[in-house]
């Protein structure tokens, strides 16, 4: 490089001083908070040597006001670029925390809704890897402004690509909307929180005192508000869960899903699943164990697996095509749709609907989850957001009634009048308006209340509404069901029905958008 | 009469340390196979099994009288060992075993009922002037009777449950503020736990050391006392290290304490071995506080220095055979150490942990003792207690005896699960341990470190996770993903699909 020394002796020195910025000791000051640092977390996210950045140079703008100072530093503390995840064209933008506690300043903003733009440009993946103390105070308006833009490239890029946050740090105020307004939200435990006002301000306020942790730590986003989907114990895990969810989505809403070529399958005549669900209609079981034994093997990768447990969604494979999966949980609240389930699995169906990503129902939901608490607190209004979205999904849909159907939670769960291309249903189904005990009670009151032995009045009156109503015949002759199949050839079933289905399309309406009840 | 067959009533590491003696003396074991553990390891050491891992039932047949009495007299057995836990102390089923006509290894109902209520056994102990902690003899009826005696005897105070054990219903009181709420909460958890609301109040003595003498005692009313164990090392009233003989105790306040223990022994005319637990203060002034009326789990320190086999003398007694032995010949030889290794992770506040034991690689010497009723594959479950072993050391001298402990607990290996080894390193290495001037507030005021962690484990460890990580990694791209597929999209849907855009 010697030759042309007096071009490139400026080059030289930018790239000298750029790499002592990305020291060893700059990393050091986040591996002793359990962070990486952002160069290391790119480097995870991407296959080896293959990403490239873009406005690494850039430097902060200037201030206007004499309050507080900027630390020179180039790159204005993001890195942002774009490379290959499993042999894809994927974006991505990293916060540094140790350039300004990650802070949002102007520049900062404008390389974010760059590579936002790019993205959406290229149809593909966006992840933003976020660490950051918030807006830059001493910028003002012009990092609320920046925010304004990312939320909005946010927002219009909505289900054209598939845009994931990453929390890893601290993410507080108003930059939680951007992650909130995104597909996916992974979070480190431990080491990272959002939310919307911190610790100090609910102290001020209520007198509370409550930690980072306790307030928007990785547990409470991923267990009580479900705001994050994912949860993992370490930063290089959660990295690698987000480059696993990107082999099971396709890049835009105009592609299909990637598939697997070289899938490792389970048998399609499983005997096993004959016995999963137990004979005494009020045992529970694990609905994980039927998916597991449908899907590809160790296919099935699960969306909010804390949250709202009485209902299980997530992406599955079957001969390498990716499937998605919403279940109902025997095992949790015996599987009843409530307010937080009813959310979860609407917007999973959601998603899917927008990537083009078949959807598979296993349904044994004995009904709504009944009380004072979940009325009042809208299940009216929140329980039709999962209608609105079964219903609204064009991509191919099948159920598969493993047991209980009853009443509006029968239709709910993508019954065939509310568009189920293929309905099944296994032998140990029970298809009706309620459940024996319920049904008894409502249409032999007077009986019942005027027999001398009402017990075994009650047992016998149960026995028939089984034999005769509680079953899956009437609905199979009725052309309500497709076909009552037997369980162990379920995986077969579902193979030939998703491969028939998969040139479905569905014209709706013109149409803004519609009108879900949020 | 000898004693040809007998029952154990108890399960893991007890039943196979009873069926050992047994097998000595010659008596036909037989052991209970349960629904919950039906291929425990203990069973592998009866002589005949009760057959009923097909019966299902909400209580553990070893809590449950009725069954137990039907299981004696189907079995024909001569006598029943309840081992400790369980019905260990309950003078209801000592007494059914008599009417039954088998011998129930243990001392008499009555003396197990004297003992085991508390109030009754501080009464007793009043009467025959034995050195108590002032307090009352009686329950109390409310808070304001409480306030009155704790007014009367000074703070802190501490309230107990009268049927209790355990550190169940007790609470200790350090102002008269707290007094009425902590009141009302020991008799509320005394109730939910021993169905007996029952408490009473004593001054609490802070810090002291937790003494207690094992006693023998034949039918012809001898009684002798094997000295002391030390078993001061307890969390939340729970013991987790003890040693016999204790460095606390001088030859003449051994002999003192170990008189008492006789003589309240034999107020209640007691019979078999008990123990008799005291209280040392700082100033060696030394409390009674209660007896058990049972073998103890931490015996085998006790047999380390006497060279006695203490379940042998328990059977012995049982069958009407006097006391050979005479006070003057009970020689302490030397120093020992139990350590319980139970399956806690000591980090989480010694909570319980459950698991499957992979691996377990146990200590062997002359000097080394390890009394388990787990083996390699078996699950600690929420079912029953989480102790794994019991690791006995003996040694010439109590340095001799903490070193070879560290040895033996050095080779101690046990994979799958979180134990409380680690934490016996770092006692064993502790000053005020190693002194002998601890405590039972030794946990909380010496410890500075709950667990010990060498460098070697810890880089170890970080290489194990490295490992792993590469390895998971390495296993996520053996999918080939294809995403050009996604892309030959059937002209039929394509052009619909761009156009519903």
């Amino acid at each position: 490089m010697d030759t042309n020394g007096k071009l490139f002796r400026k080059f030289l020195e930018r790239e000298e001083k750029i790499n002592n910025q990305f020291s060893i000791e700059n990393a050091k000051k986040q591996h002793s908070k359990g962070k990486l640092s952002a160069v290391e977390r790119i480097e995870l996210l991407f296959d080896k040597d293959t990403f490239e950045e873009i406005d690494a140079f850039v430097i902060p703008a200037p201030l206007t006001t004499s309050f507080g100072k900027i630390t020179e530093a180039y790159g204005d503390g993001v890195i942002v670029g774009y490379g290959k995840v499993s042999g894809r064209l994927v974006f991505a933008y990293a916060q540094d925390f140790t350039v300004m506690g990650g802070s949002l300043g102007s520049v900062h903003a404008q390389k974010i809704n760059k590579i936002q733009q790019m993205a959406l440009k290229m149809g593909a993946p966006i992840v933003g890897l976020i660490d950051s103390g918030g807006a830059r105070i001493q910028e003002g308006i012009a990092s609320l402004a920046g925010y304004a833009m990312i939320f909005k490239h946010n927002v219009h890029a909505s289900g054209v690509i598939p845009q994931i946050s990453v929390i890893m740090g601290p993410a507080a105020g108003g930059a939680v909307y951007s992650p909130a307004l995104t597909d996916f939200v992974f979070m480190t435990n431990k080491t990272s929180y959002m939310f919307v006002t911190g610790p100090n301000v609910v102290k001020e306020v209520l007198n509370e005192e409550v930690t980072n942790d306790e307030l928007g730590g990785a547990e409470v986003h991923s267990k009580k508000s479900g705001v994050s989907q994912m949860m993992y114990e370490d930063e290089e895990h959660t990295i690698q869960g987000v480059r696993k969810l990107l082999t099971y989505i396709p890049s835009n809403n105009v592609v299909n899903p990637p598939v697997v070529l070289n899938p490792e399958e389970t048998p399609d005549y499983n005997e096993r699943l004959r016995d999963v669900v137990p004979d005494d209609p009020n045992k529970p079981y694990d609905v994980k164990e039927v998916i597991n034994l449908l899907m590809d093997v160790d296919s099935f990768f699960e969306i909010s697996e804390n949250y709202a447990q009485n209902i299980v969604v997530g992406f599955g494979r079957l001969k390498g095509q990716t499937i998605g999966i919403v279940a109902n949980q025997p095992k949790v609240l015996a599987g009843t749709i409530d307010i937080n389930s009813s959310i979860k699995a609407a917007r999973f169906i959601r998603f899917c609907d927008a990537f083009n990503i078949p959807i598979l129902t296993l349904e044994d939901v004995p009904g709504f989850l009944p009380g004072v608490d979940q009325e009042h607190m809208g299940i009216i209004r929140h329980g039709a957001k999962m209608l609105y979205a079964y219903t609204e999904a064009t991509v191919p849909k099948i159920t598969v009634i493993m047991r209980k159907s009853y009443g509006g939670a029968y239709i709910v769960m993508n019954s065939k009048n509310i568009g189920g291309d293929f309905n099944y249903a296994w032998p140990t189904a029970e298809i009706a308006v309620m459940g024996p005990d319920g049904a008894v009670a409502v249409l032999y009151r007077r009986e019942l209340e005027s027999s001398e032995d009402p017990d075994a009045l009650k047992k016998e009156l149960i026995k028939t509404y089984r034999d005769e109503i509680a079953n899956p015949y009437i609905a199979d002759e009725k052309g309500y069901i497709d076909e009552v199949i037997d369980p162990a050839v379920t995986r077969k079933k579902l193979i030939v029905s998703f491969e028939a289905l998969q040139n479905k399309h569905v014209a709706r309406p013109a149409k803004k958008h519609g009108n879900i009840p949020l | 009469m000898a004693i040809k067959s007998l029952l154990i009533v108890n399960r893991g590491e007890i039943a196979i340390r009873i069926a050992r003696t047994c097998k000595k003396m010659g008596i036909e074991t037989w052991g209970i196979k349960t629904s919950n553990e039906p291929r425990a390891h203990y069973l592998s050491h009866m002589d005949k099994i009760y057959d009923m891992s097909d019966e299902f039932s909400d209580v553990l047949v070893f809590l449950d009288v009725e069954r137990l009495i039907t299981i004696v007299e189907e079995t024909g057995v001569d006598a029943v060992h309840p081992g400790y836990g369980f019905l260990s102390e309950n003078a209801y089923f000592a007494q059914r075993c008599v009417i039954a006509g088998v011998k129930f290894i243990g001392p008499t109902p009555d003396a197990i009922h004297k003992m085991g209520n508390k109030t009754v056994a501080r009464q007793i102990a009043t009467k025959n002037n034995i050195p108590l902690a002032s307090g009352t003899t009686h329950s109390i009826r409310d808070a304001e009777e409480a306030k009155e005696i704790a007014d009367k005897i000074g703070y802190p105070v501490i309230i107990k449950a009268a049927s209790g054990g355990g550190g169940r219903g007790m609470r200790i009181i350090h102002k008269a503020e707290e007094l009425a709420q902590m009141f009302r909460l020991a008799t509320n958890e005394a109730e939910k736990a021993f169905n007996d609301p029952s408490v009473f109040i004593e001054k609490y003595i802070q810090n002291p050391k937790h003494i207690e003498f094992q006693i023998l005692a034949d039918k012809f009313g001898n009684t002798i006392h094997l000295g002391e164990r030390e078993c001061s090392i307890q969390r939340k009233h729970q013991k987790l290290l003890e040693e016999a003989p204790s460095p606390a105790l001088t030859e003449e306040l051994r002999k003192t304490m170990g008189e008492i223990a006789i003589k309240i022994s034999q107020a209640v005319k007691y019979e078999s071995a008990g123990t008799v637990e005291f209280l040392l203060d700082q100033s060696n002034n030394f409390y009674f506080m209660e007896m058990n009326t049972r073998i103890q789990v931490e015996h085998p320190v006790t047999e380390f220095i006497t060279g006695l086999d203490l379940i042998e003398q328990q059977i012995r007694i049982a069958q009407g055979e006097e006391l050979k032995l005479k006070q003057e010949d009970v020689k302490l030889n030397g120093w020992a150490i139990e350590c319980r290794i139970n399956a806690e992770d000591v980090q989480a506040g010694f909570s319980p942990y459950l698991g499957t034991i992979e691996k377990m690689v146990q200590p062997t010497g002359d000097n080394i003792r390890v009394d388990s009723g787990i083996v390699e594959g078996d699950t600690i479950s929420p079912n029953f207690d989480s102790m794994v072993a019991k690791l006995i050391v003996w040694g010439a001298d109590r340095n001799e005896a903490i070193r070879e402990t560290k040895k033996a607990l050095a080779k101690f290996w046990i994979k799958g699960l979180k134990t409380t080894i680690p934490f016996f390193k770092i006692v064993l290495e502790n000053e005020s341990f190693r002194c002998g001037t601890f405590n039972t507030g030794f946990i909380e005021n010496e410890l500075e470190s709950m667990h010990d962690t060498s460098e070697e484990e810890e880089a170890l460890a970080a290489w194990f996770a490295a490992l792993k990580y590469a390895e998971e990694r390495e296993k996520e791209e053996t999918n080939q993903v294809d995403f050009e597929q996604g892309k030959n999209i059937n002209p039929w849907v394509l052009n619909k699909r761009l156009k519903s855009f």
